[in-house]
């Protein structure tokens, strides 16, 4: 088999345009100087092997294909001189040479990113000295899934298992939540849970805080990715807002 | 007397600049730091910035003065990112995504931009790292283009040029000094491969 040359490429093709500058880089062409057919049977012959493509793009790269065949039948059909370039031609070299530039300024980014990783900064510092007030900080849901996560691995490292019939319902969850919070204001999400004896009633609990906080009956705020999750009733007056914003 | 602060000497402003970026989580504005000290001079100010930075370098300390995001702050030395990482049992850095990179490098030049846009440009649908980067917070939303549908228009944060070490966005290369960069860098290896 040929080698690649000085081009060694190990990962997957993020998408058709790079794969396109892979194939040019290969052949060490200059990207304005690229006769599209000549790489058309290169990049089929990738797209049939489909090594190093990434699987989700699939729909993408044989979009291009079809694109690359269609200049390609056009350049073996015989053409004025007065037309001048293929305009399919002309924009996909243009994308070419737009991408190219993206993908020298990722690798910029890359290698300061990789110089930056080496600097550590201060983290924790003041948490001990910070007051009660917290910063409210959105949170997604995304990230109130994973601190669910890691409670329930959390509580996994204690494998106690009770077999119980209870059931818990998200209702009285809700009343319990509420209630707990009309008589103390405030629950440590982390801390209430650890106290439940099943994943069951875990789960059932975490559901609700999303559907209370759906509801904007209370407010919850995690500080950072991991912490526990801080729940309060939601303030009076503070009405729901509109679902514009 | 309330205000019983005394920068008078040169020494003593060094210690309270060194004590307040060793204390800051987040890079300091040098405005702030200067207004504090009673800089008036910003000439005098940038001097003193430099004698901080000699002596950090001077007492071979493992801290050093770092300038981003337009901000002053107080880093471990670069060297030291091993025995760290030993000691702390940092198994490795998480990094952004290719995807990633593609899609910040693209809002970093074209500011604002849609991701309609952006997917043009990579020649790939484009919502998922546009995603990822507003939950990192490296981008977000600054207003809508008036065209139909009036999608969402993005721009690079603050936390940006802070996760990146730039202090604003024209630290980056224009284009053509980009061109010539990857150039210089390219040719040495297409020689050492047609010998």
């Amino acid at each position: 088999m040929q080698t690649d040359g000085y081009q060694v490429r190990t990962g997957l093709f993020e998408g058709p345009l790079d794969l396109l500058l892979y194939l040019i880089r290969k052949k060490k062409m200059n990207i304005m100087d690229v006769r599209i057919s000549e790489i058309t049977s290169e990049y089929l012959r990738y797209l049939e092997n489909r090594s190093g493509l990434n699987p989700s793009r699939e729909g993408d790269f044989l979009m291009t294909a079809s694109t690359l065949i269609y200049i390609k039948s056009r350049s073996l059909l015989p053409r004025p001189e007065s037309l001048g370039e293929d305009p399919e031609e002309s924009r996909l070299l243009h994308s070419l040479v737009e991408y190219d530039k993206v993908q020298k300024i990722a690798r910029l980014l890359q290698e300061k990113e990789g110089g930056q990783l080496l600097l550590w900064r201060r983290q924790e510092v003041l948490e001990k000295f910070e007051s009660r007030e917290f910063e409210l900080e959105e949170v997604s849901s995304f990230q109130l899934a994973e601190l669910f996560l890691n409670l329930v691995k959390r509580g996994e490292r204690e494998k106690v298992f009770y077999i119980t019939s209870k059931n818990y319902s998200i209702s009285e969850k809700r009343d319990e939540i509420l209630g707990m919070l009309e008589r103390e204001g405030f629950i440590d999400f982390a801390a209430y849970v650890s106290g439940l004896d099943t994943i069951e009633e875990i789960l059932v609990s975490f559901f609700t805080l999303l559907e209370l906080v759906k509801l904007r009956l209370v407010v919850a705020v995690q500080k950072r990715l991991f912490d526990s999750i801080s729940v309060w009733k939601q303030p009076e007056g503070e009405e729901p807002r509109s679902h514009g914003e | 007397m309330e205000n019983e602060r005394d920068f008078s000497t040169v020494e003593d402003r060094l210690a309270f600049l060194e004590a307040v970026l060793f204390v800051s989580r987040d890079p300091l504005s040098p405005d702030r730091l200067a207004d504090f000290l009673g800089c008036g001079d910003a000439a005098e100010f940038s001097r003193l910035i430099e004698s901080l930075e000699e002596r950090l370098a001077l007492r071979d300390r493992g801290l050093q003065l770092l300038r981003s995001g337009g901000g002053l702050q107080l880093v471990t030395r670069p060297d030291l990112h091993e025995v760290l990482k030993e000691f702390f049992a940092v198994r490795a850095h998480s990094r952004l995504t290719i995807a990633s990179l593609e899609t910040l490098s693209i809002v970093a030049y074209r500011q604002p931009v849609t991701i309609a846009e952006i997917s043009e440009m990579r020649g790939v649908n484009s919502v998922g790292p546009v995603k990822n980067l507003l939950q990192k917070k490296m981008i977000r939303i600054t207003g809508r283009k008036k065209v139909p549908g009036r999608p969402a228009l993005y721009s690079t944060t603050r936390d940006f040029l802070k996760y990146f070490g730039l202090n604003d966005l024209s630290e980056l290369p224009s284009l053509e000094e980009l061109t010539e960069m990857f150039e210089e860098k390219e040719q040495p290896s297409l020689f050492t491969d047609s010998l």
